[in-house]
């Protein structure tokens, strides 16, 4: 337990009953998706100081600003970096370099969505990539339901792979020190070779029944994907600096340069490099529009989730919630990184990942002592990590991507519907896990 | 002065169930820019005109919302143009009108009706907001002529 100067919780009540009651409440109604969830937990964790669990000094110490300043920095980066085009560029280069074969398309749009993810996040992948899915798809005439399909895929596994590319692995790499390239030489593989099986039920089940005319194939051949560059002194610009930055990610750590402060000064370069010739008014407007980009209510969304289960920890409850996980496991490490494998997958199909794995870490924190110390606990945050990243793939509520996929889907008429996703999804997520699960037995246990 | 002062209150419509062949033929015909849809009731539906025909022409994935921003890639001939029009000729003009240009009441001040024209950038529709029936249509051309007028009237 934490040593804190707790205060004392109003109307007299338990600090652990009044926290853990707090959580499941938040949780509950995040999962019923009735209010924004950037205003429960900003509205929860203000209950947590103001229900005297925490004092503000307290909360404010339990936000992790790693996170913080990572996903802000990465979302000015990737804001800027848009705006020249060469997301465009590259999916349309890609789908010219396959000579517009339908099949050949769907692998390089998944190869392209699953790289992007890793390197930029989920969500801007998918808003940047389905466009010209359903472009593509509008032109050849094709169904666009097995691209989106297999792009989702894509953009969780390709999450997966990376510290940055998923929240859930920000967040783990934060808290634990794993840094850049621990995740990418364990991760990276493990997710690359998940992405190569999900492609073998996809060709089964649609590949090869995918075909287009010559004539319409032309038309896609006739796109000058040159042309969808808007700005090359800005694309030169962001080049460098997500080059200098990924230099920043992979060596820093040795350093002891955390991700956020190598994001957040790749952001501040790029921006000074973006403002640099023009004038105070034109510097203002470029500012104003990068820091528009950021998705406040995901930042705010943390901040306050980040308080509401330091609240929880203070008071004991998940240090008590890994004794009775260990319990349940026998205190065999195996059985644990296992279960916790599985249940990662199962709950982030079901719920948002995002506080699953912010209460996870802190509990699994706890099994350190069990274990024989922090070193100990290696196996079991790979499997929180595959987990929670890849359980996103088995419904469309699984993860944020899934659902903006689903939104493209559904205004260009070509809905994915719920169950008919999850009865494809589902079982593809579970062989995914089960892979993991043989992957992390095999290498760590 | 009001909105109902400076309509036509006779303007030409089109039905939901005319072809988009149809519809097309017609506004190039006359140069309009828009009209306004009613069914049988006279009641409002929504507005067809060359923006609607514009939006036919360019690819889907540009209009969807959060869709396809950059599409300086892309380069077509008018036949591909054609093509696409081929494509939808056939369809009910109920399916691609516009819906969300809002309709000004009969009583809607003048200076507020022109703000409304001002930023719909065409001729909006007059509508009774009790029975939703279509009253008249404001046009640049009437507040236009209906100013000269006054010029007119008063060199008279």
């Amino acid at each position: 337990m934490h040593e804190l100067n707790q205060p004392n919780v109003i109307l007299g009540l338990s600090p652990a009953w009044f926290a853990g009651g707090l959580f499941v409440l938040t949780y509950i109604l995040i999962v019923t998706e009735r209010l924004n969830r950037a205003v429960i937990s900003m509205t929860a964790a203000a209950l947590m100081i103001l229900g005297g669990v925490l004092t503000q000094d307290a909360a404010i110490q339990g936000i992790d600003f790693n996170t913080i300043g990572l996903l802000t920095g990465m979302m000015i980066i990737v804001g800027v970096t848009r705006e020249s085009g060469v997301f465009q560029y590259l999916a349309i280069r890609s789908v010219k370099v396959v000579n517009a074969d339908p099949w050949g398309i769907l692998v390089m749009l998944v190869l392209i969505t699953a790289v992007l993810s890793a390197l930029l996040d989920n969500v801007t992948t998918v808003l940047l990539i389905a466009p010209v899915t359903l472009l593509i798809t509008d032109t050849l005439k094709i169904n666009a339901y097995p691209y989106l399909f297999a792009e989702i895929f894509a953009s969780n596994i390709g999450g997966t792979a990376t510290l940055i590319g998923d929240p859930p692995n920000i967040m783990i790499g934060s808290a634990t020190g794993l840094g850049y390239n621990d995740f990418l030489f364990n991760l990276a593989p493990i997710s690359g070779f998940i992405l190569l099986v999900t492609l073998v039920p996809v060709y089964l089940i649609w590949g090869k029944n995918l075909k287009a005319s010559p004539e319409l194939i032309n038309k896609v051949m006739l796109y000058r994907e040159k042309d969808a560059i808007k700005d090359w002194a800005l694309l030169k610009k962001s080049l460098f600096v997500l080059a200098l930055m990924m230099v920043g990610f992979i060596v820093g750590h040795d350093y002891g340069l955390q991700p956020a402060t190598v994001a957040m000064f790749g952001a501040a370069l790029l921006l000074t490099l973006r403002c640099m010739p023009h004038g105070p008014e034109k510097q203002s407007r470029l500012v104003s529009s990068a820091l528009e980009r950021v998705e406040w209510t995901t930042i705010f969304f943390f901040i306050g989730l980040f308080i509401i289960v330091y609240g929880v920890e203070t008071t004991g409850l998940l240090e008590s919630l890994a004794h009775w996980v260990l319990e349940l496991t026998g205190n065999d490490k195996t059985v644990t990184a296992i279960s916790i494998l599985f249940v990662s997958a199962i709950a982030s199909t079901i719920v948002d990942n995002i506080p699953f794995v912010a209460t996870m870490i802190p509990l699994i924190k706890n099994m350190a002592g069990s274990f024989g110390g922090t070193g100990e606990l290696i196996p079991i945050w790979w499997s929180l990590a595959l987990g929670s990243c890849l359980g996103g793939n088995g419904s469309l509520v699984g993860a944020s991507a899934n659902l903006i996929v689903a939104g493209f889907a559904e205004r260009s008429g070509q809905p994915i519907r719920f169950l008919p996703f999850m009865l494809m999804a589902f079982p593809l997520m579970l062989l995914s896990i089960c892979i993991s699960s043989l992957y992390v037995y095999w290498r760590y246990l | 002065m009001n909105a109902s002062q400076a309509m036509d209150p006779n303007p030409t419509t089109l039905k939901p169930t005319d072809t988009i062949e149809c519809a097309a033929k017609y506004i190039m015909k006359h140069r309009y820019r828009a009209l306004p849809v009613v069914d049988e009731n006279f009641t409002y539906l929504g507005t067809f005109g060359v923006n609607c025909l514009l939006k036919l022409l360019i690819p889907k994935a540009v209009f969807i919302d959060q869709g396809l921003r950059n599409v300086s890639f892309i380069h077509e001939s008018f036949e591909d143009l054609y093509e696409r029009f081929n494509e939808a000729k056939l369809e009910p003009i109920s399916i691609c009108m516009n819906r969300e240009i809002s309709p000004v009441a009969p009583d809607t001040p003048l200076t507020e009706t022109m703000l409304q024209l001002y930023k719909t950038k065409h001729s909006i529709p007059v509508v009774d907001p009790d029975s939703g029936k279509l009253l008249g249509v404001i046009s640049y051309w009437d507040i236009g002529e209906k100013v000269a007028a006054v010029k007119a009237n008063k060199d008279a």
